[in-house]
């Protein structure tokens, strides 16, 4: 893989942030509500909300207010939460932070239980145990987060009593409850993945055991198990690695969801806030974070995947 | 078209799909005539009901009628998922296509900003959007057509430069074929089919999202009868009758898986090899 | 159990396989009888569906869900196969009975290393430790004619060529020292000079080791160089077999005359040596080059030359009305780019002169060039457009070329002319054979009345029955209207045949043109001579 490859995926990165955020910026401009009356309120003098508008900057041509916004993002200052008052960087990617720990907890989830699923599914095709594991999946793909999330609270908290409703209660703080409350939001979300990643491994694999050379190695007297742990799971599981980088685009839209629910400030909670509350210099950052993080996550995935299928040739 | 449906029932998965969507449809074209009650009589006497003869389903937080509210309420999720996917796929289809036919350096640029934009998750771009034009049936409507385009100009390009690659359209390039004959006459009937399937499958996504924006408050407004929006009503009164949850709930979910085996049963009959 | 030295190594015997498909039984087998012994090759020769893999796969006992088997046996060694438990055949399986595989690119994992590949069968037939296994397999690999046989085994497959890819498969087939193995078409995906490294290769070693040898081919003329008895397969049964030379002097049954008769035989010509000459060709090719592919990024940015993959470079030739020019070489020789650049497919440098006019792009290949140069591709399934009606896809050259009147009967007119029935019109393709779409395709080009027809490898998909009765047919289309052609294929003895003059080519370069008589005198270039060396002839030349 050459550098040429690497430096095009990360000029792509770059543009993939500018056409965002020229998206975002542009939604907003169009918002028929005033930056200004929201802060100083419907009654407040035209004198007053005058001054407020040039110390923002808003009567500035379109283009320049977003030329003075990209130019102090570049210096790292992400603005001022209109809401708040509050420099917006820091609370954003405070709340990052949270909705990564969710992120991480639910693939590590769907990663131990999609793949055998997926596998057994596979090996087992037209089995009872591959009808089970495809219900599973059709199931799981046609209840949205907010339906799973709102049966789970139901059954596990308000029935059952087994887990906290809802809330979150940081890991450094009481790591038991932390955990607790982690619980019901991390399986809600990996519901989804679940099903779709084992569907997906169960139809690689299945691919992969028809082919020539699985069939060639058990020909050579190879035994099933050894042809499946050596030969067809490594060809099978390449492929999840670009699937799952994909999810990541569907698991940030679920976590605004599962966060709303389950009331975790995380990143998700922190933009239904900011774009009920239209504080634009904040949806902007966390848009741009959350397509950032999405086209970090699939560089790093494509650059793992080059590196582990030889075969490619990337310049 | 006969021998097409035959084709069709005779996969489990075109079957089934087929059964459930007409089922929606006779729903969606008959429901509020076959509905019971007034779905929007309150009758705060028989409040919580479970399951009866007169309430089949039982009654929801204000004594509505739950199965009224669901024949009701599928014009606004499906019907809006429908048109919404439609105009998403008209859209994303224009936009694929010319992209694959301009080929070089527009192809790329235009495949690289439709790569750009689909870094927002979708639900995001959706209700950014419906925040810009305000909560209602029809804006949601606009949010989720705008947000499906990318993904199906993707997925058209992609076909329609496989289809491009064919032998066949290379002989009717060699004959001298006029552009337009080439690409509706040779290359159009050969890509609709699996836009068609990928179009199905992604209702099932449309109402699920759909449903999600009622739920967040940001789609159809009460005391519309919408799904999404009975599941958010009923958060806070589940606990004291679990069908206002779980009625809506296997609404939408019958509506979903069964236009997703649909998709799955078209891909197959669509099929003109097999 | 003791063998004797006649005892057969592997003897099927009465053995019938039936699939049941949805749509009802199908028997790929029925009642089969064959003999291999010791340090015997025997070639089993069928045509596709006529069951030769699925019996490949009824030794090897790897057969689907849906196979059932009637009746008969299988012996290994007087061993009955059909009676053995799923360990026991596991055993068997690359130990005293292995398989070699048509295409090394798909029988080959494409993440593991050559090594590993070949070291697994002796690791798990032999006992050896994974060190041992290694360097046995190196050792094997130079015997197999590998140049650095230890670097091979650490190269994964895209790093190989197919050659090499093959014989890594062989040296796999034969590292346990099996008493039988089956050759499923071994060379038919490799190019003519490799394969025939590759025939060498297996020969040698069939009469080192002594080996019971299974040959499978479609290639009546390969068979007859390699085997001392050959069997003919059709639909599932043995039409006839016996010893080559008696098959070939004396065939019994019509199947098989059919299938001797339709392998090209070089020496006997099908068109006429001498052709009319005059001054001015038909078509005049003159430097043409293709190039492919775009510069990348970076280079894009900094300015830097890089180097474009050539497709056809600088090539010249002409073709004179009325003859037949064919064009042979391996893949990647560029003479597929070539048909694509005259056609307008591919962007070119350089002139085409045709009818004296000039061709110097795309723009230029007017509708009277479109007419005039018509093309027929290689794959039936890709060329037609599966959604339109036989009709439909008849009709719109003559809509484009000719006048649009009383199309339902000139449609049925141009059937007819490539002897297919008139109700065809009104079928899709998928509902026809490969032989009839191909049919199709040449009717589509004639329709036009076109001055030359390029036909690109139009029969390297189709069986040699077929093959042999859509040359006669395109023979007999050129007799009528004295087109000319752009004959490519891979097929040497074929081009030998309907050829006037050949013209041979390698990686984009023109090496040489000749006339058909005289390709296989030692006055050509090196190159032509090792493809006529390479490619095997009919054993019929012998007798």
């Amino acid at each position: 893989m050459s550098p040429n490859y690497i430096a095009k995926r990360l000029m792509m990165i770059v543009y993939t942030l500018f056409i965002v955020s020229l998206i975002v910026f542009a939604i907003t401009q169009i918002l028929p509500a005033d930056a200004a009356v929201m802060m100083l309120g419907e009654n407040a003098t035209q004198d007053a909300l005058a001054a407020l508008r040039e110390n923002m900057g808003l009567n500035a041509p379109v283009w320049q207010q977003y030329a003075t916004w990209l130019g102090h993002v570049l210096r790292g200052d992400l603005g001022t939460s209109l809401r708040t008052g509050q420099p917006v960087g820091p609370v954003m990617f405070e709340a990052l932070g949270r909705s990564l720990l969710l992120a991480f907890l639910s693939i590590g989830l769907m990663l131990v239980l999609a793949i055998p699923l997926g596998i057994i599914a596979a090996v087992r095709r037209g089995k009872i145990a591959d009808m089970v594991v495809s219900l599973i999946s059709y199931a799981g793909v046609a209840l949205p987060e907010f339906v799973t999330a709102t049966l789970a609270v139901l059954v596990f908290a308000d029935l059952m009593k087994w887990l906290p409703p809802t809330g979150y209660v940081p890991l450094t703080e009481n790591f038991g409850s932390g955990i607790a409350h982690l619980v019901l939001p991390v399986c809600v979300i990996s519901v989804i993945l679940i099903a779709h990643v084992s569907r997906m491994v169960r139809s690689e694999l299945v691919d992969v055991l028809h082919t020539d050379y699985i069939r060639a190695a058990r020909l050579k007297g190879i035994s099933r198990g050894k042809v499946l742990r050596r030969h067809a799971l490594r060809n099978a599981l390449l492929p999840t690695i670009t699937i799952v980088a994909l999810d990541v685009g569907y698991l940030l839209g679920g976590v605004i969801v599962v966060e709303e629910i389950f009331a975790i400030p995380g990143i998700g909670r922190q933009l239904i806030v900011a774009i009920q509350a239209r504080d634009l210099p904040a949806i902007q950052a966390g848009v741009l974070i959350m397509a950032a993080t999405y086209s970090i996550v699939n560089f790093i995935a494509d650059i793992l995947y080059a590196w582990l299928d030889k075969r490619i040739q990337y310049d | 078209m006969t021998d097409f449906i035959k084709r069709l029932l005779g996969t489990p998965q075109g079957a089934i799909g087929m059964v459930l969507v007409l089922l929606v449809l006779l729903v969606v074209l008959f429901g509020p005539m076959l509905a019971p009650h007034d779905p929007e009589a309150l009758s705060p006497l028989t409040r919580y009901k479970g399951p009866s003869l007169a309430y089949w389903l039982g009654t929801d937080q204000y004594g509505r009628d739950i199965f009224s509210r669901l024949l009701i309420g599928a014009r606004a999720t499906v019907v809006m998922a429908v048109l919404a996917t439609i105009a998403g796929t008209l859209i994303g289809a224009l936009i694929g296509t010319a992209s694959a036919f301009l080929g070089g350096r527009a192809d790329e640029l235009i495949m690289r900003t439709i790569d750009a934009v689909m870094s927002i998750p979708s639900l995001l771009f959706a209700l950014l959007v419906v925040n810009l034009l305000g909560s209602s049936t029809i804006n949601a409507l606009i949010a989720v057509a705008i947000a499906f385009a990318p993904g199906m100009a993707r997925i058209t390009r992609s076909v329609a430069l496989s289809v491009r690659k064919q032998d066949y359209v290379n002989a009717a390039i060699a004959r001298g074929e006029s552009s337009g004959y080439i690409i509706f006459r040779e290359m159009l009937p050969n890509v609709i089919a699996p836009i068609i399937v990928e179009m199905t499958i992604r209702v099932s996504f449309a109402v699920m999202l759909f449903a999600t924006l009622s739920f967040l408050g940001l789609g159809a407004q009460p005391p519309a009868a919408e799904w999404g929006l009975m599941v958010s009503e009923a958060r806070r009164y589940m606990h004291l009758s679990a069908g206002i949850l779980i009625w809506p709930s296997t609404a939408i979910a019958i509506v979903a898986v069964g236009f997703n085996l649909l998709g799955d049963g078209l891909r197959d009959a669509l099929n003109p090899r097999t | 159990m003791t063998t004797t030295p006649d005892t057969p190594v592997l003897a099927i015997e009465n053995y019938s396989l039936d699939y049941h498909t949805p749509s009802g039984v199908f028997h790929a087998l029925k009642n089969i009888d064959l003999a291999i012994h010791r340090g015997e090759i025997l070639g089993l020769v069928g045509e596709s569906g006529s069951g030769k893999t699925s019996l490949a796969w009824s030794i090897m006992r790897f057969l689907p869900k849906n196979a059932r088997e009637p009746g008969g046996r299988i012996l290994l060694s007087d061993e009955n196969l059909l009676q053995k438990t799923d360990a026991e055949i596991e055993a068997f399986r690359g130990r005293r009975i292995s398989m070699v595989f048509q295409d090394p690119s798909t029988s080959l994992n494409p993440t593991l290393s050559l090594g590993t590949q070949l070291a697994e069968v002796l690791v798990r037939h032999r006992g050896l430790t994974r060190q041992q296994a290694w360097k046995e397999g190196e050792a094997m690999l130079a015997h197999v004619g590998l140049k650095t046989p230890a670097a091979m085994m650490n190269r994964m497959p895209h790093e190989a060529s197919g050659g090499e890819k093959q014989r890594v498969v062989i040296a796999s087939a034969f590292a346990c020292n099996p008493e039988c193995i089956i050759f499923d078409e071994p060379t038919t995906a490799l190019d003519v000079i490799t394969a025939r490294q590759i025939l060498d290769l297996f020969v040698e070693l069939q009469a080192e080791t002594g080996v019971a040898s299974l040959y499978i081919s479609h290639d009546l003329a390969l068979v007859s160089r390699t085997a001392s008895r050959v069997a003919v397969i059709r639909r599932g049964d043995i039409v006839e077999q016996g010893a080559v030379r008696s098959i070939f002097a004396n065939p019994q049954q019509d199947y098989t005359r059919e299938l001797i008769a339709a392998v090209p035989d070089p020496s006997h010509r099908l068109v006429g040596d001498a052709l009319a000459p005059t001054d001015q060709p038909l078509v005049r090719v003159e430097n043409v080059s293709v190039h492919y592919g775009r510069k990348p990024f970076l280079a894009a940015l900094t300015g830097r030359k890089t180097e474009r993959v050539a497709g056809n470079n600088a090539v010249s030739l002409s073709v004179h009305p009325g003859e037949i020019l064919g064009i042979v070489g391996e893949s990647g020789s560029g003479k597929s780019t070539l048909a694509k650049a005259m056609t307008g497919l591919n962007r070119f440098e350089g002139q085409i002169w045709f009818d004296g006019r000039e061709i110097r792009s795309l723009g230029d290949m007017d509708n009277a060039y479109r007419k005039d140069v018509q093309i027929i591709f290689q794959h039936p399934d890709a060329s037609l457009n599966p959604r339109q009606k036989i009709g439909e896809i008849l009709s719109r050259p003559l809509k484009l070329f000719g006048n649009a009147s009383d199309l339902d009967q000139k449609v049925g007119d141009m059937l007819e002319q490539v002897r297919l029935p008139r109700t065809h019109a009104q079928r899709y393709p998928h509902q026809l054979s490969g032989g009839e779409k191909q049919r199709v395709a040449i009717a589509r080009a004639f329709a036009s009345k076109p001055k030359l027809v390029i036909c690109d490898e139009i029969t390297s998909a189709l069986d040699v029955s077929v093959q042999a009765s859509i040359v006669q047919l395109l023979l007999e289309l050129q007799k009528a209207s004295g087109t000319a052609y752009l004959f490519i294929t891979h097929d040497l003895n074929l081009i030998r045949q309907i050829a006037h003059r050949i013209a041979v080519m390698y990686r984009g370069n023109l090496v040489e043109i000749a006339p058909a008589a005289d390709i296989d005198s030692p006055d050509r270039a090196e190159y032509t001579r090792r493809l006529i060396e390479a490619v095997p002839r009919a054993a019929g030349q012998y007798l």
